[in-house]
């Protein structure tokens, strides 16, 4: 285990990124706008030498989509880069390019919460299934199902 | 469904058509509802598709809509093995949120069904992957050994699946003294059975034929496409959450965080073995050593405004809850990253050039746990050398999907 980071060392280098703070012990999160995420994980990972992407977690917070990065390394501090994304066609670059493991969680969020990721090499149906109506997202906040809408599985004239 | 085969096209240059074997999503091989469709050329495997969507529940949606008190048996239901793991990873998370001090009897009560339940697991991985190579004796003898873990757990908490065990603010069973007893009375056996299997994949020929040299994943490629757990322990990488982010009472029982460097099945086995040696450690240390006082404190029914992300290192690995609250009863969003979404990127890895008739044991290798995890993965590999692999054509390849069903 390398020495360990403090939120100072985190806060300076990462200063142009925004604003870092200290959630807890070993969580430093930082907050960033959309167009600077791939930069500043690119950042991260050199000079911090962050190698692992734990997740990436999705909040619908009523006004906006929030992304969360949680990325951790050698010296197991976790550092999670948020960004918000407006609700009417939310899109931000895809990470997937500098984090290979980005890409399945990137196409979850795309499937529950309809966010669009430039740049992703194919960005299809992962978890929900194919025959899921195309402009519904069931992990926002106003989405209703429908009783006339098909979900799935079999359909109603063939029972 | 039977197995279904099926030419596709004739490749250039190539005697023999590519061959399309499509297993699942039931088939009696298979534990879990799953989709391989495997392209192969004679016996070796070429690409991979693997298609995991049939299990959605929509758990995450159904947690919002619920007060905590009744989120925690939701989540237990998340996954049938590791149904502490995910009980746990949301109490503390919401405990810590709550700012609650949990009580140490409460810690260590939580430690010692946790560590049952990595016992049990392990023990059933070990018989699933010795059943898939055909070496059942092995396949009874754990599962045996597994009995006696069970049966504690099912003295301790009512339960032999979903323990139940948790509630925000503690656990809601405390341990008897007879309980502790006889729980004490079955580790020497158990010991004895595991230090056998420590031993016996050292000299087994079956396990050595099947298990060395399969599904290899190399320490770099571990770390780049995120694997967690004995999967990547097996790899030579040293991630466990109970050492980086110490919970419940992990930082007070003496264990060490095992890998190996073979990175194969054969490493990943080890891993498990010797897991299970340092959870009986713990269970020991824990039981002996069980400190007096309440199990649990009482907890507000509304948390205040906050974010946490819970992470908890279930037996598969690391279990991720990201957890948002907004002042309500219920919570805003409850992310959760399951241990086998993570490795599936490393499974599909790991099978391009592999023998067909090894898909089952590199599969299970992972310990896949389909229910909770849901997704799907694949890789597309479309020439037919195999031996090199550019980063760049990995990563496209691990999101493309441009054959098959669509």
């Amino acid at each position: 285990m390398t020495e360990s980071l403090t939120l100072d060392i985190v806060a300076g280098k990462m200063k142009e990124f925004g604003n870092a703070e200290q959630v807890r012990k070993n969580r430093i999160r930082i907050t960033t706008p959309p167009d600077r995420v791939h930069e500043a994980i690119r950042m991260i990972q050199a000079i911090f030498g962050f190698d692992r992407l734990i997740t990436i977690s999705a909040v619908d917070n009523g006004r906006t989509l929030e992304l969360v990065y949680h990325l951790t390394g050698p010296h197991r501090m976790v550092v999670s880069i948020a960004v918000e994304l407006p609700r009417d066609q939310p899109a931000i670059p895809t990470t997937s390019d500098i984090l290979p493991s980005a890409a399945i969680y990137e196409r979850q969020i795309h499937d529950l919460f309809g966010i669009q990721f430039p740049g992703h090499p194919r960005l299809t149906k992962i978890i929900l299934n194919e025959d899921w109506p195309q402009d519904e997202f069931p992990l926002r906040k106003d989405w209703e199902p429908h009783a006339d809408t098909f979900y799935g599985g079999i359909r109603k004239e063939r029972i | 469904m039977p197995i279904l085969s099926t030419a596709v096209s004739g490749r250039r240059g190539s005697d023999m058509p590519e061959v399309v074997v499509s297993i699942g999503p039931h088939h009696p091989a298979l534990k879990e509802p799953v989709n391989f469709k495997v392209v192969v050329d004679g016996e070796k495997i070429v690409r991979l598709e693997l298609d995991l969507s049939y299990n959605h529940r929509g758990i995450e949606k159904a947690a919002e809509q619920r007060d905590f008190v009744r989120v925690l048996p939701l989540m237990e239901r998340v996954c049938g093995i590791c149904s502490h793991a995910h009980s746990t990873a949301f109490a503390k998370g919401i405990e810590e949120i709550m700012q609650l001090e949990i009580p140490p009897r409460a810690q260590y009560i939580r430690t010692i069904i946790a560590e049952l339940e990595r016992m049990h697991s392990h023990l059933l991985w070990l018989g699933v992957a010795a059943h898939l190579i055909g070496f059942n004796t092995l396949f009874m003898w754990t599962w045996r050994d597994r009995e006696a873990v069970q049966d504690t757990v099912e003295e301790m908490s009512g339960n032999r699946v979903h323990y139940g065990m948790n509630e925000v603010g503690g656990v809601r069973r405390d341990l008897t003294p007879a309980q502790v007893t006889a729980a004490l009375g079955r580790l020497p056996n158990l010991e004895e059975r595991i230090n056998k299997y420590v031993d016996m994949v050292n000299y087994e020929e079956t396990m050595l034929i099947r298990f060395r040299g399969v599904g290899k994943l190399s320490k770099e490629e571990a770390l780049r496409y995120g694997t967690v757990g004995p999967t990547a322990r097996a790899s030579g990488v040293d991630y466990d959450i109970r050492k980086d982010d110490p919970y419940l009472a992990y930082a007070d029982a003496p264990w060490s965080v095992v890998t190996d460097t073979n990175g194969d099945v054969y490493g990943r086995t080890r891993v498990r073995i010797w897991e299970a040696q340092e959870s009986l450690k713990i269970i020991r240390y824990c039981l002996e050593n069980l400190p007096e006082g309440p199990i649990r404190v009482p907890a507000p029914k509304h948390a205040p405004k906050g974010e946490i992300l819970s992470r908890y290192e279930a037996p598969r690995g690391e279990l991720a809850h990201f957890i948002r609250t907004n002042g309500t009863d219920k919570v805003e969003r409850v992310d959760i990253r399951t241990p086998t979404l993570a490795n599936w990127t490393s499974v599909a890895m790991c099978l391009v050039n592999q023998n067909i008739a090894d898909i089952p044991v590199i599969v299970a290798a992972i310990d896949p746990c389909l229910s909770c995890t849901s997704r799907i993965t694949l890789l597309d590999k479309r020439t037919k050398r195999t031996d090199i692999i550019s980063f760049d054509d990995l990563s496209r390849r691990m999101c493309s999907r441009d054959h098959g069903q669509e």
